[in-house]
């Protein structure tokens, strides 16, 4: 800890002079600074990556995180645009002597909708923005998306995106342009979900009641962040209502939902808590099966979060998370769950440097045993911990060079394992997997440099380093990954240290007015794996660390894209490619035990892998009909030493052709309908192409890795919602959800077994199992 | 590790409530034909059995091609048993062989004509001692399922060493447990060195004729030694047997077993003992 602080001492260190500098610089060059936060009008939350656009100097600048923005300009008069997605454009004229603090409410234009009225010019964020990859979504669009069983999701609309795919029909797992679900980096108010899932995938744990503003990263992942390959994917919780006291929710058909919100001081505190709770389990006594009667099935989820503004220059901000799933029926019961905090405090050291401390902490854990009174009861956890410190500052250094550097210090808690006997009965032998500990540091700096008006640079450099730290018993495996022997280190032993250095590049070009050429390309490492062997997963899967046996996995991407907006930014059209080269790539050996294994590093095979693709989509962001068309082309493979005979193979996730069609639209101010339609080539599969008689039984021989495919999946959903009747005075605001999922009824299939014909045992034949079929639920959502 | 079932139960009823199933039309390709071995050299003694067949194509359909005319013999490095065919591509010692713990057999094969490029094949297997059980018993759960379960349960001590087992129940002296999907084995993981103390070897459905119950009937439990190879045979053979899906299984990937030149299927030394109990009144 005291290494900590003096890391922490000599950063403060290592900016205060530039901090002077900057100040110095102004007053050389005679700039002033116009700053502050951007707002919602009608609730008070902070808008992040609002544009701010001077007319005058044709510059401008973006709010961060928070929503703070800083402008340098020479004092004068200036005509300066705030503009933001589905926000009213403001259009500010500002006489600019000396430093001026301004903060910016912006109106939500969902007052308007329906009415032909147009509102100001749109936002070019989409050509204009130094970033390419990246995907932001406001919860207003997300909430529009038809969803399964009525309970929209944030992970299921991104999966609608190009170059994010599902792992398998329902899943909360994704992957990025080819990569494995494990390797998207899953953020909640900067704390890391380890197992994004409720209830086997069919939900998140995102309530999106509690969400803001959701942002993938797909390349181009800003040097702030890295541990993982293929993406970012930042979920931020609101802060509640600075306004009014409120209240929200929905009672829909698996899960009821209630958010409370409001302000705790006037313009100082604010708090908000959601929770959300599922009751399928309250149907289950109707089911025919005793067993499944006496189940239980459920999860819930808590969102907290209290904002406070100490004064303009200092911001506090206090979150939380907890969710949990719980099975429970006569043989055995399961539970399983995040926990996440994170203290957050924002200082302006100047008008011109933003400074936010991050202290976090994020926990996942499950606990799997059968009930006590049998000699083989038993009970099995494993859990793991990050507990994280983040320093971040955003240095407004010039009206042409904003520099964004930092440091991050970060221990890794692994508990990977432990099963003991339950109750006096149990014969059951203590098991326990050795607990593992790591350290994960990082420092970087960025800078994004608009060379000129037309070419805005980014550039930036992340240095990381991974340390695997003692107490800990690690094997060592022979040339055929048999055990040869263990080394045992002590406590507070750095035994070993992987450190990588990560550029991050990207430009932005300019054409014209309407679209810009951009590219990027990023290295990124990842020190922490899942170990999971099938597409979708379970929550029992446990994360491992880089050792001295298993190297970091490394990505290197480069990306361009083309952007080009229509019809005065109504529509936005954009085109990228990308390829990715990976190494170290770790894949399974055949049959390969990942539980309670304490040689799990002797069932790793590694080797290379590479992606590709391209990914085209036509948005409409305006007007009554809104959403957005896409096609993406990719393909991914590995090639592993130990794996099909070395011969390449295609990766999990190769899904060569996807399109996505999300509509949505308002039929008048209080009736919106809406549809999607997914069509994806199906996942690669290994089917028997021969079988032997062994045993009285028929065992498969099998093709090579990957070699068949699942059929093509498609299927269209529809929802339409109908608002009350808003009148004067009338507090209360109602809102009927209908929702159909797999409006045509498509058999997707989920898995396909091949099975021996009960009459004729020499008979066999291929089974398709589909999850869903038609499903149509109701929700009633209501605020007051 | 049997605990994983219990897992799987519990995680499917969430999906039972909503999945289902139905037939598919997948064409396959073919793969070339190989060797299939599946036999066994057994501490009682009785006339060994290898049985030699050969791979076909997935749908096939008919009984497994026999593999007739070839030369067989099990040999533990002094003695020699040599096997003869009584049905085509069945092969077997004389009624009086029998094997001892400890000792390590090989098996010899020579076709009479190559099959996948192999004319001569061989393997081998050490096989492990395994203790006569203290007894056994039977509960009944008439709560489990609507006939009721059995659950067979064995009492014994377990010695310290790393041992793999393999279970098989009788009824009446016939085998129920007859085909390698319903065979029980299990490491020593969590009872090594232990007494079991009833720890459970199998469970019968009472609704299902073939396993059903009746008072006064015998219900036998044979132990089987065997060594990690044929246990880790057997749980890859159940794994792909038991079908995939998306949440628990790997890449489906061919049973490794332990015969040379790219054969499938094993040989297996095993030692086994026997126990028996009588079915108690019930319900």
């Amino acid at each position: 800890m005291q290494k900590l602080l003096l890391i922490i001492n000599i950063i403060l260190l290592l900016v205060s002079p530039s901090i002077t500098r900057a100040e110095s610089n102004e007053n050389e060059t005679g700039k002033v600074t116009l700053s502050g936060y951007v707002h919602d009008q009608s609730n008070g939350e902070v808008l992040m990556g609002v544009s701010i656009y001077c007319a005058e100097t044709k510059s401008g600048a973006v709010s961060n995180l928070y929503g703070f923005y800083s402008v340098s300009l020479m004092p004068g008069k200036y005509h300066l645009r705030y503009s933001y997605v589905g926000y009213k454009t403001l259009e500010k004229e500002i006489q600019l002597d000396k430093n001026l603090t301004l903060d910016i409410n912006l109106e939500p234009v969902e007052a308007v909708l329906g009415e032909v009225v147009i509102t100001g010019k749109r936002t070019d964020e989409n050509v204009r923005a130094p970033e390419m990859s990246l995907m932001k979504m406001d919860i207003k669009t997300i909430r529009r998306v038809p969803a399964l069983l009525g309970e929209i999701d944030i992970i299921k609309v991104l999966q609608l995106l190009p170059g994010v795919q599902s792992t398998s029909e329902g899943s909360s797992g994704f992957s990025v342009r080819g990569g494995s679900s494990d390797q998207n980096l899953i953020l909640l108010d900067e704390a890391t979900i380890f197992n994004a899932s409720h209830l086997m995938g069919f939900f998140s744990v995102f309530n999106n009641d509690a969400v803001t503003d959701v942002a993938l990263y797909k390349g181009d992942i800003p040097a702030s962040y890295g541990g993982r390959l293929s993406s970012l994917l930042d979920v931020r919780m609101k802060d509640g209502n600075a306004k009014n006291f409120g209240v929200t929710g929905s009672i829909g058909t698996v899960s009821s939902k209630l958010t409370v919100e409001g302000p705790i001081i006037k313009d100082g505190t604010t708090f908000l808590v959601s929770c959300r709770r599922t009751y399928a389990d309250l149907f289950l006594p109707l089911a025919k099966d005793e067993n499944v009667r006496k189940s239980k099935l459920y999860f819930y989820d808590i969102n907290m979060k209290l904002s406070h503004v100490i004064n303009e220059n200092n911001r506090l901000y206090l979150s939380g998370y907890s969710g949990r799933d719980t099975f429970k029926n006569e043989f055995a019961s399961m539970g399983f769950g995040n926990q996440t905090a994170s203290f957050r405090w924002n200082h302006l050291f100047t008008k011109k440097l933003f400074f936010n401390l991050s202290l976090i902490f994020s926990n996942y854990n499950y606990a799997l045993g059968t009930p006590e009174g049998d000699a083989s009861s038993f009970k099995w956890t494993s859990q793991m911990r990050e507990y994280s410190t983040r320093f971040d500052f955003t240095h407004y250094l010039s009206d042409t060079h904003t520099l964004r550097y930092g440091a991050t210090f970060m221990f890794h808690e692994f508990s990977p394992g432990k099963a003991t006997g339950l109750g006096t009965e149990s014969v059951v032998t203590e098991f326990v997997l050795p607990k593992e500990y790591a350290l994960e540091h990082s420092l970087y700096v960025s800078d994004e440099y608009k060379a000129t008006s037309k070419l805005t640079l980014k550039y930036g450099l992340r240095f990381a380093l991974f340390q695997n730290i003692g107490p800990g018993t690690y094997y060592n495996f022979d040339s055929n990954y048999d055990r040869i022997d263990s080394t045992v280190y002590t406590r507070g032993n750095i035994f070993h240290t992987y450190p990588s250095l990560e550029p991050r590049l990207a430009f932005t070009y300019l054409l014209n007015k309407v679209s810009s050429f951009k590219g990027s390309y990023s290295h990124t490492a990842q020190y922490l794996t899942l170990a999971q062997n099938s597409t979708a997963g379970t929550p029992l899967d446990i994360w491992f660390p880089a050792t001295p046996n298993v190297k970091p996995q490394l990505c290197d991407q480069v990306g361009i894209g083309y952007f080009h907006n229509l019809k005065s930014n109504m529509f936005e059209i954009s085109a990228e490619t990308y390829f990715k080269n990976y190494r170290n790539v770790i894949d399974f050996r055949d049959h390969a035990l990942l539980l309670l294994n304490p040689y799990l590093e002797g069932e790793l095979r590694i080797g290379t892998g590479y992606s590709y693709g391209i990914e085209t989509m036509i948005r409409k962001n305006d007007g009554a009909l809104t959403g957005w068309v896409s096609y993406t082309y990719s393909r991914s493979f590995r090639v592993i030493p130990e794996i099909n005979n070395g011969n390449k193979y295609n990766a999990p996730y190769d899904k060569p052709h996807s399109v996505n069609i999300v509509l949505n639209y308002d039929v008048s101010k209080r009736f919106n309908a809406s549809a999607t339609w997914v069509y994806a080539t199906g996942l690669p599969v290994t089917f028997p192409t021969g079988r032997a008689v062994i045993g009285n039984s028929i065992i498969p021989i099998y093709s090579n890795r990957n070699a068949y495919r699942m059929p093509d999946y498609h299927r269209l959903d529809m929802s339409v919602s109908y608002k009350g009747k808003d009148k004067p005075g009338r507090k209360w605001h109602g809102e009927w959800n209908l929702s159909i999922y797999n409006v045509y009824n498509r058999h997707n299939a989920w898995a396909i077994n091949f099975t021996q014909d009960a009459a004729d045992p020499n008979v066999t034949y291929a089974e398709k199992t589909y999850l869903f079929a038609i499903i149509p639920a109701l929700t009633y959502n209501f605020k007051f | 590790m049997k605990y994983f079932a219990h897992i799987f139960i519990i995680l499917f009823i969430s999906l039972a409530v909503f999945s289902c199933t139905e037939k598919i039309d997948i064409k396959l390709d073919e793969s070339y034909a190989r060797l299939v071995v599946d036999g066994s050299i057994t501490s009682d003694t009785m006339a060994q059995t290898i049985r030699l067949s050969s791979t076909s194509s997935y749908y096939y359909n008919q009984p497994a091609p026999m593999v007739s005319g070839a030369k067989v013999t099990i040999t533990d490095g002094t003695q020699t048993f040599p096997l003869s065919e009584k049905t085509p591509g069945i092969y077997q010692t004389a009624s009086s062989v029998f094997g001892i713990p400890g000792k390590t057999y090989q098996l010899n094969i020579s076709l009479a004509k190559p099959i996948g490029g192999y004319a001569d094949y061989f393997a081998t297997s050490t096989m492990y001692p395994v203790r006569q059980l203290d007894s056994i018993s039977l509960l009944y759960h008439p709560e489990w399922s609507k006939e009721g379960i059995w659950e067979v349960k064995c009492y014994v001590q377990e010695p310290p060493t790393v041992d793999f087992y393999r279970f098989l129940i009788l009824r009446n002296h016939t085998m129920l447990t007859d085909s390698l999907d319903e065979w029980f084995v299990t490491d020593d993981v969590f009872f090594n060195g232990n007494y079991t103390n009833g720890a459970t070897v199998a469970y019968l459905q009472q609704g299902a004729s073939q396993e059903s119950l009746s008072p006064g009937d015998d219900v036998t439990v044979e132990v089987n030694g065997i060594g990690k190879d044929y246990y880790d045979f057997v749980m890859e053979a159940q794994a792909e047997l038991r079908g995939s899906n998306p949440l628990f299984s790997g890449p489906p990937a061919n049973v490794k077993g332990n015969i040379s030149n790219g054969a499938v299927g094993s040989f297996n030394a095993y030692s086994a003992t026997r126990s028996s109990t009588k079915v108690p009144v019930f319900k």
